[in-house]
């Protein structure tokens, strides 16, 4: 190796400093964020509290019962869920949109949620369940719509292109018959399958939020320690092995994750539309260009989700199921995103 | 003494052999040229070398131990490859593709120490890349571009570097100044190099040994005075020429009948 020059060594630091400092103050401001409107969830509604109020009482400082059943009782649950499957949701979708390679990629549109949709739909329809069940079998169809996207794309390996291609075609097989297990259903049931499909936080159940908990206490730190091969893996599989990654088991690894997060977060929530698409995205803008992390999107996530949900059941006369809010906001940003992407020639 | 090489190596992709039985030396701190014509199975080779592609007979040695018993990690230590189309994340900055090279030295818990800050400072200088650090890598010309890619193989600080086409879509003045910058770093800094390649002029001019195939087999092998004639560019081009000196550096140079 030639002797070191000073100049480029100075430039270095320099440029590895302020992009450090940068991805510190997003980080530390998107977490302040998302506490912050954590805490305003809880406060809005038919009964007004203040932030203290709802602070004393959830860290459980002041005992004031009629506070605490409103905080503790209704609107905790509802917040929880909000931000919980915010950092799911924001996790998982930049997970599947960095290892694919491409923004489209979020897990809305490769099938799972579909996967987990159809699962539900026929629980609610066919079996005429109701619950946790009905989460169980979205976990479930999930989990096996993932692993059917996987199989069929496997040839020699999964490769971006191969996988969100077959990812798109099994979303539309499951969409179809989706439809068609609506048609045979009751009209009470039509209507609490679509309600189910136009997901909504404030459906989840004790349990459900526990289990999501539980995942993200234990994925989040995974996720930390999967950054580094998916770094590796956006170069390509030649440049990712050729510096020592084994390249299916990371991918093997990120997917799982990403599947497994989404899995949880629609069981909870049903298909929430579009906070997994655009938390990564708004994460990069933030940060700086390819930083490559998973762990700013999730609370970007969480950011974009808690309000679409306070808006939902606070804009209308009578609330409104989460996706929709979503869906408005989410669907003029999809647009963009096809338009700009195709004029760049970086559509994949 | 050689850290790698390869015997009766077979090598393909789904039902199709595309090299078989190759035996192949890679010499020791020089600089190898492989050439030959399109789909002859010279980038199959280097890919066979670099461990990319699971031999399907024969083996692939470095440092006397076969790749397949390597940990990938391990191999990627001593070994840098460059594919012939890296891809570069959407608005990536050359300061980070080039830290990206340093990953094989770096643990999951241990991130970024001195040593790494000094490979990729040196590398950024040796490739003249110094001043683009803060540029993302879409902003910059090809030329500039393929000396990035180089930054980042050799921040990765390898003895070996095996290198697919790298001069392929540069123009003529960037095709001349990577391979000056890479017997540079050949000379200087001792690294084996082997590039794929289609020029034969340059090739001749700046490689030490070359292996020319025709049809997934090595059919002349040795340094360019020797075995570039016309007959073996008749042979592995099918194109008829004659074998000049080249008037700078007395290096054989094709010239088209």
């Amino acid at each position: 190796m030639t002797v070191l020059a000073q100049p480029a060594a100075r430039t270095l630091t320099i440029t590895r400093r302020r992009r450090s400092v940068r991805a510190a103050v997003v980080t530390a401001a998107l977490a302040v964020a998302v506490a912050a409107l954590f805490v305003v969830t809880m406060m809005v509604g038919s009964f007004r509290l203040s932030a203290w109020e709802v602070i004393a009482s959830v860290l459980h400082l002041e005992d004031n019962p009629s506070v605490d059943f409103v905080v503790r009782g209704l609107r905790l649950p509802t917040a929880a869920s909000g931000l919980t499957v915010g950092l799911a949701l924001g996790a998982s979708g930049t997970i599947f949109q960095q290892l694919l390679r491409n923004p489209l990629a979020s897990p809305d549109f490769v099938g799972i949620s579909s996967g987990a949709g159809l699962a539900a739909v026929g629980g609610i329809v066919l079996l005429n369940l109701g619950g946790l069940a009905i989460s169980g079998l979205a976990l479930g169809g999930a989990v096996l719509a993932a692993t059917l996207m996987y199989v069929l794309a496997w040839r020699d390996g999964v490769s971006g292109y191969r996988f969100i291609l077959i990812g798109i075609g099994v979303a539309v097989f499951f969409d179809g018959l989706i439809g068609y297990v609506i048609t045979r259903a009751q009209l009470s049931q039509a209507r609490q399958a679509m309600h189910w499909l136009t997901g909504s936080v404030g459906q989840a159940s004790d349990t459900e939020l526990k289990a999501l908990t539980a995942a993200l206490i234990v994925l989040l730190p995974v996720a930390v320690l999967l950054q580094r091969p998916l770094r590796a893996l956006e170069l390509g599989d030649d440049t990712a092995r050729a510096l020592g990654i084994r390249t299916e088991l990371s991918r093997a690894g990120l997917l799982a994750t990403g599947v497994v997060l989404v899995a949880l977060a629609v069981s909870v929530a049903g298909p929430i539309v579009f906070v997994a698409l655009i938390a990564g995205p708004i994460a990069n803008r933030l940060l700086g260009p390819a930083t490559g992390g998973i762990i700013p999107p999730a609370p970007a996530g969480a950011v974009l989700l808690l309000p679409a949900a306070l808006a939902a059941v606070h804009l209308m006369p009578t609330p409104l199921p989460t996706g929709v809010v979503t869906g408005a906001v989410g669907a003029p940003y999809l647009l963009w995103l096809l338009a700009t992407t195709n004029r760049q020639g970086a559509g994949g | 003494m050689t850290r790698l090489r390869a015997e009766g190596l077979t090598l393909g992709y789904d039902d199709k052999n595309i090299v078989s039985n190759l035996d192949v030396t890679v010499l020791d701190g020089k600089v190898t040229a492989i050439v030959g014509a399109n789909a002859c199975g010279k980038s199959t080779l280097l890919r066979g070398l670099a461990r990319l592609l699971a031999p399907r007979g024969g083996a692939v040695y470095l440092d006397g131990k076969s790749l397949t018993d390597l940990s990938t990690l391990d191999v990627a230590k001593v070994l840098g490859l460059l594919p012939q189309t890296p891809i570069a994340p959407d608005g990536i900055t050359v300061a980070d593709l080039v830290a990206r090279g340093r990953y094989p030295h770096q643990g999951w818990f241990r991130r970024w120490t001195e040593r790494d800050h000094t490979a990729v400072a040196s590398a950024l200088e040796a490739t003249g890349t110094a001043d683009l650090v803060d540029r993302p890598i879409r902003e910059l010309s090809g030329g500039q571009r393929q000396r990035v890619w180089v930054a980042m193989a050799l921040a990765q600080d390898t003895d070996l570097l095996l290198l697919d086409e790298p001069t392929t879509y540069l123009d003529i003045n960037h095709q001349v100044e990577l391979l000056r910058l890479l017997r540079k770093l050949n000379t200087e800094a001792g690294k084996t190099i082997v590039i794929v390649m289609h020029d034969l002029n340059l090739a001749c001019r700046f490689c030490d040994h070359v292996i020319a195939m025709c049809d997934g087999s090595i059919v002349a092998e040795g340094a360019p005075t020797e075995v570039v004639t016309a007959e073996l560019v008749e042979k592995v081009f099918g194109l008829a020429c004659m074998v000049v000196p080249d008037p700078v550096a007395g290096t054989p140079m094709i010239v088209p009948a």
